[in-house]
């Protein structure tokens, strides 16, 4: 945008390389507290053997892929349900009266005690882990969704308003773009909460999974394969929070640029 | 109950419905008949126009001038049938408010210019082209011809935020003239800048309804904005909002900078300070 606007090589030198270090420094010297002390591998295994692990696990991906495509399902489904729930109760006091409660009360619902329950529903397959994903992630997307829509500029709708625009007209011109940040920071903790509940409900009742692999490793003391998956969900977490990151910043450019100007 | 607004003074000043009716031209715009609005909050009722009887006639420039509370915003809301008034009729060239806003004859302009944040100047200004179902192939050369107008085609592509707040309101008020509405609907527009730009904006605002001879409802609350705009200054008091008296000041046009200077100018601001303060 700007001429200021920082090159490839400086946000590679200023923002990246930092924490690149303090990694390689962290790893290194466990790497070494392993080996000189002969810390056996199921107490702790040096990150040498947790690469190795990672390389060697061949499953390792297929897991992966069902959790992903669990977390996946149920915050997409979510979104859906979420965004649309929040644009009837913006439009509508009945709506906004009647179940705000009761998203309420979904939240307060330890999602641990519905698993048994949607387990003798639904059996082990894939669908009540779809269900626990989308029930984890639905309350934060429904309640900045709501802020979002009702944050927009009164004037604006009364604008809109002036001009006979009908309400369709108004949230999709005016509300929705207007609560994209809102929506997209709700997408970036939703995300990492879905991911979660595929994780534990794959710990209650599953034969594969991240989860189940996390269940099966810990029970067999196998610790490399553990940090194998614990690494893997990180990764996963941290690459939806910043795809949503980026996301809700560049929707959010308008208003913030005032400060950098 | 009729007795008690005999007795009131600011009530004797209001000129009774018919002979405002009579005094202005053959074709009234807007003519508003014994108007009150109630709002009515948790704890109490607010009575925040009373009583208003105004005629507005086509092509006329009407400044509202009162100060804060006096009901001026409202009024204009119930023009434009945002809100719908507790008692008396609004219409607008014999309809009823809310057909002339089906039929897009409302242009607004607030205190704050309320651009779409991510939309640019020239997509802020086709907002209400797309809704209003101005044909596409037109939208942007129309669009395009009334930013000239104001200077801001160099600023087309530019968004709000890269905008100083003088072309943000001029993007606001081009907004509010694209789709060519008969009526402009004006809520302190230029309050919120500084004294140079406001002197802009305002004669852009006489240059434009020049070209584009519009009716024009402009609230304010600053005195000399009001007399060097407007044909016709409608005086209001506050709780409840009511007319307190009409100045037909009739100045000759064009106005420029030196208007302000002139005995006239003068004259009708201390009228206007003496309206108010009684």
């Amino acid at each position: 945008m700007s001429d200021a606007a920082p090159t490839i090589q400086n946000r590679l030198r200023d923002e990246i390389l930092p924490p690149l270090i303090i990694l390689a420094l962290a790893l290194g010297f466990w790497e070494l507290s392993v080996k000189i002390l002969d810390i056996p591998p199921w107490l702790l295994p040096a990150p040498s053997d947790v690469v190795d692990r990672f390389f060697k696990t061949t499953t390792l991906w297929y897991h992966t892929g069902l959790t992903v495509l669990e977390a996946l399902a149920g915050f997409a489904v979510s979104a859906v349900l979420g965004v649309s729930l929040s644009a009837g109760i913006v439009h509508s006091r009945f709506l906004e009266r009647g179940v705000f409660p009761y998203v309420i009360v979904s939240n307060a619902i330890p999602i641990i005690a519905i698993i048994p329950l949607l387990t003798i529903w639904f059996g082990f397959g894939i669908a009540p882990k779809i269900m626990i994903c989308s029930i984890i992630s639905f309350f934060p997307i429904v309640t900045n969704t709501t802020r979002g829509l009702k944050a927009t500029d009164r004037r604006i709708i009364e604008f809109m308003r002036s001009i006979n625009a009908t309400r369709l007209e108004i949230l999709l011109k005016v509300q929705l773009p207007s609560a994209l940040p809102f929506i997209f920071a709700s997408f970036k903790i939703a995300a990492s909460l879905a991911l979660v509940g595929a994780v534990v409900a794959e710990f209650y009742s599953s034969d594969r999974g991240l989860g189940y692999l996390i269940i099966t490793s810990a029970t067999q003391l196998r610790t490399d394969l553990l940090f194998v998956a614990i690494v893997v969900l990180a990764a996963l977490g941290v690459s939806s929070f910043m795809l949503f990151g980026y996301l809700e910043r560049v929707t959010t450019r308008g208003e913030r640029s005032d400060e950098t100007q | 109950m009729e007795a008690r607004r005999q007795r009131d003074p600011a009530f004797s000043e209001v000129p009774a419905p018919p002979s405002v009716a009579a005094s202005g031209p053959a074709f009234p715009c807007i003519v508003l008949d014994r108007v009150s609005l109630r709002f009515q909050s948790e704890r109490r009722r607010v009575q925040a126009l009373s009583d208003i009887s105004l005629s507005i006639a086509e092509g006329e420039f009407v400044a509202l001038l009162g100060p804060t509370g006096c009901g001026k915003s409202s009024l204009l809301r119930l023009v434009s049938d945002l809100l719908a008034p507790t008692a008396g009729t609004i219409a607008v060239r014999g309809e009823p408010a809310a057909a002339a806003r089906r039929l897009n004859q409302f242009g607004f302009v607030f205190q704050e210019p309320a651009l779409l944040s991510w939309r640019t100047t020239l997509g802020n200004v086709q907002l209400p082209l797309e809704v209003v179902g101005y044909p596409p192939e037109k939208r942007i050369a129309r669009c395009e011809e009334l930013l000239d107008s104001v200077g801001l085609l160099k600023f087309k592509d530019a968004y709000p935020h890269e905008l100083s707040g003088g072309m943000k309101q001029r993007a606001a008020m081009v907004r509010a003239l694209a789709w060519n509405p008969s009526i402009l609907l004006m809520d302190e527009p230029f309050t919120a800048l500084d004294e140079l730009t406001r002197g802009q904006l305002q004669d852009d605002l006489l240059q434009l309804w020049n070209h584009e001879r519009k009716t024009i409802l402009f609230v304010t609350h600053n005195i000399s904005e009001a007399i060097y705009l407007a044909d016709r200054i409608v005086v209001m008091s506050p709780h409840p909002g009511r007319i307190k008296t009409v100045l037909r000041p009739d100045l000759p046009r064009p106005r420029t900078d030196d208007f302000h200077e002139t005995q006239e100018f003068m004259k009708w601001t201390r009228m206007a300070r003496e309206a108010l303060r009684s």
